[in-house]
């Protein structure tokens, strides 16, 4: 079986702060990490290849810098690595780059299953993974805590309200995983980033998988910001301290004043 | 070797840093501190090929290591030094083991034991100094005596001490200075030789994870293919031409542990309310306390890179560089860790806090690998040469070098560095002249001087570049105006503390206050305040509390 | 597009605003790379105005025929044989929502139910603000399917043309709305804080990075334009007993082939309370300061005391002090209960993307710099482990 997985580079977005004189994001400094659903979607690809021996291919959408991502899933294990980067993609939303993406994966050729991470933790949508799906044609399940492949059936486990469905389905189809338990992502030996620079990687553009511009950027994006800005800021807590005698009497008087005991 | 390139070596650091916050937590290490015990556990997963293989930076792909440059052992250590400098020294001492093979081995020594190394991953220590031998190597008494069989050498026989040698109780390897009859040179030695024998574990200041013991060896014997080289005699040199790279390491080591001191700093007075807001909103506090001291740690991390990129380029040697890098960084980073404590008040005091430790840590990078001393002694003579050879130009023409950056870029700081290259050079000059180098006190105060003169010019010039290191976490702004804080201070200490040295020791010091140009420099102190304030806003815009 | 004109004085102040590291500064001039997504955050600090960024005009498409603010029905189980299936409460609260875009725009709420078998749902969603119901009707719609609901979905907006169209962002809605719209080829906006009509279009407002930064979406040119929303983040109005909606049945050809992901096995937790988290009205929280599994039982007795339910944040129920059903979060479940009360929670931004719409957040922490405390409305810095016993204690003696 051939695997791909949809991995991306994000601001890590803990990290991210407003300023609060200028109301405006700083991005100084702020590290750029693997979107971490995606670290657990990688994970579930090699464990896949470790059982199966399946090819897995890494597919990134990024400037030149997110090479970063796709060498690590290459030193982790994955055996090919493809990054999309092109001016042509700037300003595109998830219908957009779903667009590109599903292109790229057009170019690879046979692909049988598709793992992405549920959503990016910069945009949090989660509709690129379904996007993708879509404009493949192929049938998607979302929300997924563990995957197996049992001959030609995908057999997913996918989280729902108050418990859990086993779902299964024939290739190709698109995953798209959350974080749990399940997995451990890992993190490369100094060795194993050595060898990734010999793994194939590379950079494709937009031409190189016949992606066309009217619908790409912000000319083929349904969706623009109309706006960024700083989070309503709140009234600051009313503050008390105590032991545990005053703590306990404290709670039973606010919670008299806001008339929820008598 | 030449460096890798950014994305694998940050690939790396991230592994690192995943690898310490899993398995290296604070509450672990501060255990370790209190009992002085080493974690072998630790640095053997370390050294696990499929977990992070950390000593394999220094080893050559040819060997199955992954060629690591100057540049990525700087990073590296650095790292290391933020999670614990205890360790850092434990893995340090690996590499400062495998200097001597990697620099003075035979094509078959390097084969076999790097290969061994790599592969089994060995802990090595450096076995150099002795009781009577620590700067200073010349009073090496650790003896190695010929074993002649057939008329030919077959081996050595080891007799002597060695004293405070890093991973001395627990390595697998050991590379020994010792006195051959053809001079002093470097033996490998394993563990398990008889009558070589590590001492008890020392009960330290610091760097408590960090395993050092005495060696004794007696009559060890070692066979004649473990003398490294082939060839009697070549031990100290061998020695020396590391420094250059062994000394950016270590200051690597101050840099991390100067810096996560000032950053716990930065984000704890962020928190701290006292006299109606938070302490990172006072002068008094952040200009005393944080910023003077931030800005050294960038002055130092700018000169590091700089003696980095020079030696992955090719270059060999650079010991004053490298002298210059680890005196600025380590005495610089134990102000910044002291003054950690102070800002953290008596929270800072108790060991619940890690700067109280961080403090007790740094304070080795003083003192292993060239004490302070022994650096300003070396960084004087070093360009002492090169002010006579140049007849008193070196500094000018490095000042004329920074007079060209500041008309490119105005905002970095660089006339005030040349201000400071210009008084440096007529202080030298001035030496010359009334013979004041006679003294060992005006040479050392020199030497003193001349790091922080070069740091501002190197620091300058690279806040002054279109593109900056990877490694720089503030924006253009805010990096140019610590190199401006920076050049400043240099300037004024070489002006004035370069000129109060000569007026000590000499009967007169003739124009010198003119040739200082004390008047310029102290017109070039304007906007200190300001710039001041603007670096406090980025420390706390960077480092933000948790 | 984006264009930096020679204004540009290299000053650097755009480079650190930008939330995705899109811009460099080449030859002292600012120049943008493909990150680039024209958020406009540069163009408002640029102090020489040297950025500016043009949008196309809307197409010359005519969308004046599209009309109607439709809201997607969720069913969910109930667990009782005669009733097996009731409506979601996030609907109610998007027809509120859709009720009061739909008077601004002087157009209609339709609501769109999909189901094998209707039991009156009409009633409801009229009384909470439906004006038409679309009914699909079909054995095939027993259980929700991608691929079935869908292609439904898309053939019920081709027929018919809304001008918007809401889901709850719920497991469900957030797999079946983006591949509407991605099939449809229109924008769709994911969890909404807030929803209004601007210049005729609707202005969907949302977090991003974490909750960290607010951003206002628009899409212009996209009939129906698509947003989900939350549950418990929009409020859900009165209902109006006896107002109705018109029913207007639409028929589907569905094959099973259509199905292609089969359920070969359901699980539900047993849910000790019986109460969801999602709708409770009094929650007592615990998180990884409530240290093991024992002393976060005491949040059990505290919640039964208070008429509550027991929530967790994800370090709790990663530790195993509680399951997955009680946490609270960005990857877990919102709440908006009218009491929130959290023990040893130090306040994560994905903890509080998910409670921070209670109406009355009480917060015990030992440490007074917990992030809770900027979302509460009061603060205890205290011992969670000496207070809760007491406070058990004090409720018992009532």
């Amino acid at each position: 079986m051939n695997i791909v997985v949809l991995v991306k580079q994000v601001p890590d977005s803990t990290e991210v702060k407003i300023n609060p004189e200028t109301g405006h994001l700083i991005r100084a400094g702020v590290p750029s990490i693997i979107n971490p659903y995606d670290h657990f979607a990688l994970q579930a690809a090699l464990e896949l290849k470790a059982k199966h021996d399946f090819k897995v291919t890494l597919v990134s959408m990024g400037p030149p810098q997110a090479k970063s991502v796709v060498q690590m899933g290459l030193a982790l294990g994955a055996d090919e690595g493809i990054l999309l980067s092109d001016m042509a993609f700037a300003g595109s939303d998830t219908w957009s780059t779903a667009y590109a993406l599903a292109k790229a994966i057009k170019k690879i050729g046979k692909v049988d299953l598709i793992l992405a991470g549920m959503q990016a933790i910069d945009g949090d949508t989660a509709q690129t993974g379904p996007g993708v799906a879509q404009q493949l044609g192929m049938p998607q399940i979302t929300f997924c805590e563990h995957v197996e492949v049992d001959g030609r059936r995908v057999i997913a486990r996918k989280q729902i309200d108050g418990g859990y469905e086993v779902l299964e389905a024939r290739p190709p189809v698109l995953l798209t995983m959350i974080m749990t338990k399940d997995y451990t992502p890992r993190y490369p030996s100094f060795l194993a980033v050595s060898g990734s620079l010999k793994k194939p990687f590379h950079v494709w553009s937009a031409a190189d998988v016949g992606a066309e511009a009217h619908y790409l950027g912000l000319k083929g994006s349904p969706t623009q910001v109309s706006k960024i800005y700083p989070p309503p800021q709140r009234e600051k807590a009313a503050m008390f301290s105590g032991s545990g005698q005053e703590g306990a009497e404290k709670i039973l008087e606010l919670m008299r004043r806001e008339h929820f005991l008598e | 070797m030449a460096s890798m390139d950014a994305i694998s070596r940050n690939l790396m650091l991230d592994s690192l840093k995943e690898y310490a916050k899993r398995r290296i937590p604070y509450d672990l290490i501060r255990e370790l501190d209190e009992k002085n015990e080493f974690p072998a556990q630790i640095l053997k997963e370390m050294y696990q090929h499929d977990v992070l293989g950390l000593h394999l930076l220094m080893v050559p792909v040819e060997y199955g290591g992954v060629s690591g440059g100057t540049f990525d052992i700087y990073r590296v250590c650095e790292q290391l030094a933020r999670i614990d400098l205890g360790i850092a020294t434990g893995v340090f001492a690996t590499f400062l083991g495998t200097d001597p093979l990697n620099v003075g081995g035979t094509a078959e020594q390097k084969e076999k034991w790097l290969k061994r190394i790599a592969g089994e991953n060995l802990l090595v220590a450096y076995g150099a100094t002795e009781a009577d031998a620590g700067s200073d190597l010349v009073n090496l008494r650790t003896r190695a005596e010929h074993v002649v069989k057939n008329g030919k050498i077959a081996g050595y026989r080891l007799t002597g001490n060695k004293q405070w040698i890093s991973n001395g109780g627990v390595a697998d390897l050991y590379t020994i200075l010792a006195l051959a009859p053809g001079g002093p040179c470097w033996f490998l030695v394993e563990r398990d030789m008889e009558g070589f024998s590590p001492n008890k574990h020392e009960d330290k200041h610091g760097i408590r994870l960090s395993n050092t013991a005495g060696l004794s060896l007696d009559n060890v014997y070692v066979p004649a293919e473990n003398l490294i080289g082939m060839e009697e005699g070549k031990g100290l040199l061998q020695a020396q031409a590391v420094f250059g790279y062994t000394r950016v390491m270590v200051a690597a080591f101050g840099l991390g542990a100067g810096e996560e001191a000032m950053e716990q700093a930065i984000r704890y007075s962020q928190q701290r309310i006292q006299g109606g807001g938070p302490l990172s909103d006072k002068q008094g506090y952040t200009h005393k306390l944080i910023v003077p001291n931030y800005v050294r740690m960038e002055g130092a991390r700018a000169y590091i890179e700089y003696t980095s990129q020079r030696l992955d380029s090719g270059e060999h040697g650079l010991q004053t560089e490298g002298a210059i890098a680890k005196y600025g960084a380590s005495e610089w980073g134990n102000k910044a860790a002291d003054d950690a404590i102070q800002a953290l008040g008596g929270y800072g005091y108790t060991k619940d806090f890690p700067v109280e430790k961080i403090k007790r840590d740094i304070k080795i990078c003083c003192i292993y690998e060239g004490t302070s001393e022994v650096l300003e002694m070396t960084i004087y003579r070093g360009r002492w040469q090169e002010h006579l050879k140049s007849r008193g130009r070196y500094y000018l023409d490095m000042a004329d070098r920074l007079d060209q950056v500041h008309a490119g870029e105005p905002k970095a700081g660089a006339h005030a560095a040349a201000l400071g290259l210009r008084a440096l050079a007529a202080v030298l000059e001035e030496c010359r002249a009334q013979k004041l180098t006679r003294h060992q006190h005006v040479t050392f105060k020199l030497g003193k001087l001349i790091c922080a003169a070069e740091t501002a010019a190197i620091f300058s010039e690279a806040a002054a570049a279109k593109k900056y290191s990877e490694t720089v976490r503030f924006d253009r702004e805010g990096w140019q105006a610590m190199a401006r804080v920076f050049a400043r201070e240099a300037a004024l200490n070489t002006a004035l503390e370069g000129l109060a040295l000569v007026l000590g020791a000499a009967e007169q010091a003739g124009s010198l206050a003119d040739a200082v140009n004390i008047e310029a420099v102290q017109a070039e102190q304007k906007g200190m305040i300001a710039d001041m304030d603007l670096v406090a806003a980025k420390l706390k815009q960077t480092f933000k509390a948790k | 597009m984006i264009e930096v004109s020679n204004k540009c004085i290299g000053c650097t102040k755009c480079v650190p605003v930008c939330p995705f590291a899109a811009i460099n500064m080449v030859d002292r001039k600012a120049t943008m790379n493909e990150a680039c997504t024209l958020c406009g955050a540069c163009v408002q600090v640029c102090p020489v105005q040297a950025i500016t960024i043009t949008r196309e005009e809307a197409s010359a498409r005519d969308f004046s025929g599209f009309k109607g603010v439709w809201v997607y029905v969720e069913l969910t189980e109930t667990g009782d044989k005669t009733h097996p299936k009731k409506i979601k409460p996030v609907t109610f609260e998007l027809l509120g929502a859709a009720r009061k875009l739909a008077d601004e725009l002087k157009e209609e709420v339709c609501a769109v139910l999909l189901t094998d078998k209707d039991h009156n749902y009409a009633k409801d969603l009229g009384a909470y603000g439906a004006d038409k119901v679309y009914l699909v009707e079909h054995d095939e719609l027993f259980e929700y399917n991608t691929d079935v609901f869908s292609t439904v979905i898309v053939g019920l907006v081709n027929r018919h043309k809304p001008s918007s169209m809401l889901y709850g962002a719920t497991i469900q809605g957030r797999d079946l709305a983006p591949r509407v719209s991605s099939t449809l080829y229109v924008g769709l906006t994911a969890d909404c804080t807030a929803l209004a009509i601007k210049d005729g279009l609707l202005l969907q407002s949302r977090p991003a990075f974490g909750g960290n930064i607010m951003a206002d979406i628009l899409a212009p040119n996209s009939r129906p334009q698509m947003a989900t929303v939350r549950p418990n983040v929009m409020k859900m109005n009165e209902p109006v007993v006896g107002r109705t909606a018109v029913v207007v049945r639409e028929s589907a050809k569905l094959d099973k082939s259509l199905r292609r992901v089969k359920v070969l096995e359901r699980k539900i937790a047993q849910d000790a309370s019986g109460v969801k988290i999602e709708t409770a009205g009094v929650i007592v929280s615990g998180g990884r300061g409530m240290k093991t599994k024992e002393k976060f039982r005491q949040l059990e007795e505290l919640s039964k005391l208070l008429g509550g339910v027991v929530g967790a944040s994800r370090a709790a129920v990663d530790l195993g002090f509680k399951d997955k059903t009680h946490q609270v979060g960005q990857s877990g479940t919102t709440v908006s209960p009218k009491l929130y009360l959290s023990f040893g929670i130090s306040g994560a931004v994905q903890h509080i993307v998910g409670m921070k719409a209670s109406d009355v957040i009480v917060a015990v922490n030992k440490d007074p710099n917990a992030p809770i405390f900027n979302v509460a409305k009061y603060g205890i810095v205290g011992d969670a482990h000496e207070i809760v016993p007491r406070l058990i204690e004090a409720l018992k003696k009532k």
